[in-house]
């Protein structure tokens, strides 16, 4: 073993194939656990919806202002480093508007008249569907 | 040179099983959200092909739309004639003239009339006269003047589901005051064709929201579906919940039609003893067990509760057989019945929470 750390070199000549099968497999088992356990509620992107399809997601660190034609009219969605709201809005009770900044995964407006919505999605979804 | 060859070869291995890994784990779900009407139709299949899975949520959508177009309270169908519950409102305001309705509708005006008599006339879908006087059959909602003469003239005209008489596939009613309004049993009786359907087209694994409304078949992959509970106040959710098999979750709140006047907020519930709109309560939530109705349950069910005064809230629950509720008070003030107290998890920051006993 001594000698081993002496002459690193050896080291890999020393090792047999049950010993690259047990690295593969921890390697694999590593690889797996990192995929199920790591999930993060920071927000890495935004995804607006137009009606029943996916209008786009875009990364949530930027500063940017989209414009979305929904089905009443022109609708302003902002992102700024981290967060997301609407911020222009054609709809007349404005309750998108009222939901204001979306910082966390798994936030969400929604507005109904204008079939636009907006989600903040993270490393995992939080629920697969929301009571309202 | 041999080791270096062998390394490359091992480390090149791994990578490819990383990619097959990862094509294994991506998980055969299928989701789609559409707008019908103004409500948000939210469906997630899991473990059927994309192509089976988009055919029957689309099955689903125009199943919906159908009913939506057939039972819409205010709005007229495409070619401009009363919907068919228009009609026999129509017919009410005339007097007890009986006319003709399909046996779907007859069977939901028995099944709301039996769910509107155990409440104790809390839920009662006959207000519609009220509703509107409010302002909420209406796309929009703004605020309205209130005319107390008016509302007080509606409300001691007494109508109930009770005035509506039912013989084979004749209907009328015996006060010209009744007006049905199904805003809250039609997302839940939708929700329960939709499981029947589901069910019938031998899809496992399932989870259907109609405007809030929601119901699981089966799980998603090896774990229950997991729904969110929105916040009535804030753009998250407040709790997370497991949905088994067969359960459906509902939620009324005072945060999806409402207008703002002189700093009071005024919500679509109204409570039909007074005619005015509930404002001691800003969310309900309650958990329906599996059961042939259960989609109607989770719509329906909140209601009374939301309406009750507080410290009515656990009988008006019972009245429907309902263990899980969650009441969040005017003062935002959760409660929760110790039934459902085990089953949620806290999402929102700061939740003050009182257990029922």
């Amino acid at each position: 073993m001594l000698k081993l750390l002496r002459y690193p070199k050896s080291l890999l000549a020393e090792l047999r194939i049950g010993d690259w099968l047990i690295l593969l497999v921890s390697l694999l088992c590593v690889f797996y656990l990192f995929r199920t356990f790591w999930s993060n509620e920071q927000a890495t992107k935004v995804q607006i919806r137009l009606g029943d399809k996916i209008y786009a997601t875009y990364s949530i660190n930027q500063q940017r202002e989209i414009h979305v034609h929904g089905k009443l009219g022109d609708a302003v969605i902002t992102i700024n480093q981290g967060k997301a709201r609407f911020a222009k809005s054609p709809c007349r009770n404005q309750y998108c508007i009222h939901q204001g900044w979306l910082t966390r995964a798994g936030q969400a407006a929604i507005c109904l008249p204008n079939q636009i919505s907006l989600e903040l999605l993270g490393e995992s979804k939080t629920y697969d569907s929301l009571s309202y | 040179m041999r080791k270096v060859v062998t390394f490359t070869l091992v480390t090149l291995l791994f990578i490819l099983s990383a990619f097959g890994l990862q094509t294994y784990l991506r998980e055969p779900l299928y989701h789609s959200q559409s707008y019908v009407f103004g409500t948000l139709v939210d469906i997630s299949i899991y473990g059927e092909s994309d192509d089976r899975a988009a055919q029957l949520a689309n099955r689903v959508l125009q199943d919906f739309q159908d009913l939506h177009n057939r039972l819409h309270a205010w709005k007229p169908t495409a070619n401009n004639q009363l919907s068919e519950l228009g009609q026999l409102n129509a017919a009410f305001e005339q007097g007890n003239k009986p006319i003709k309705i399909s046996t779907d509708l007859a069977n939901i005006l028995t099944d709301a009339t039996q769910l509107s008599v155990k409440s104790g006339g809390l839920f009662n879908p006959a207000i519609g006269h009220l509703i509107a006087t409010w302002g909420f059959q209406r796309d929009e909602f703004s605020a309205v003047n209130i005319d107390d003469v008016k509302i007080q003239t509606l409300v001691s005209a007494n109508p109930r589901m009770t005035d509506i008489v039912i013989k084979g596939d004749m209907a009328y009613s015996t006060n010209k005051a009744v007006k049905l309004d199904l805003g809250g049993y039609a997302k839940g009786y939708a929700l329960d064709k939709a499981a029947t359907y589901l069910r019938q087209q031998h899809v496992k694994n399932a989870l259907i929201n109609i405007g809030g409304n929601i119901i699981a078949l089966g799980q998603h992959g090896d774990k229950p579906w997991h729904v969110g509970i929105q916040h009535p106040r804030m753009p998250t959710a407040i709790a997370t919940i497991d949905l088994p098999d067969g359960w459906a979750i509902g939620t009324s709140g005072d945060y999806q039609r409402y207008f703002m006047l002189n700093g009071k907020r005024y919500c679509h519930i109204i409570d039909p003893r007074s005619g005015y709109p509930a404002q001691h309560t800003q969310a309900v939530t309650v958990l329906v067990p599996p059961q042939p109705h259960a989609g109607v349950l989770s719509d329906v069910a909140s209601k009374p509760i939301f309406i009750e005064a507080p410290e009515n809230r656990s009988k008006a629950a019972q009245a429907f057989g309902i263990q899980d509720f969650m009441v969040i008070d005017h003062q935002s003030t959760v409660f929760v019945s110790s039934a459902i107290s085990k089953k949620l998890h806290w999402v929102a920051p700061n939740v003050k929470v009182i257990t029922l006993p």
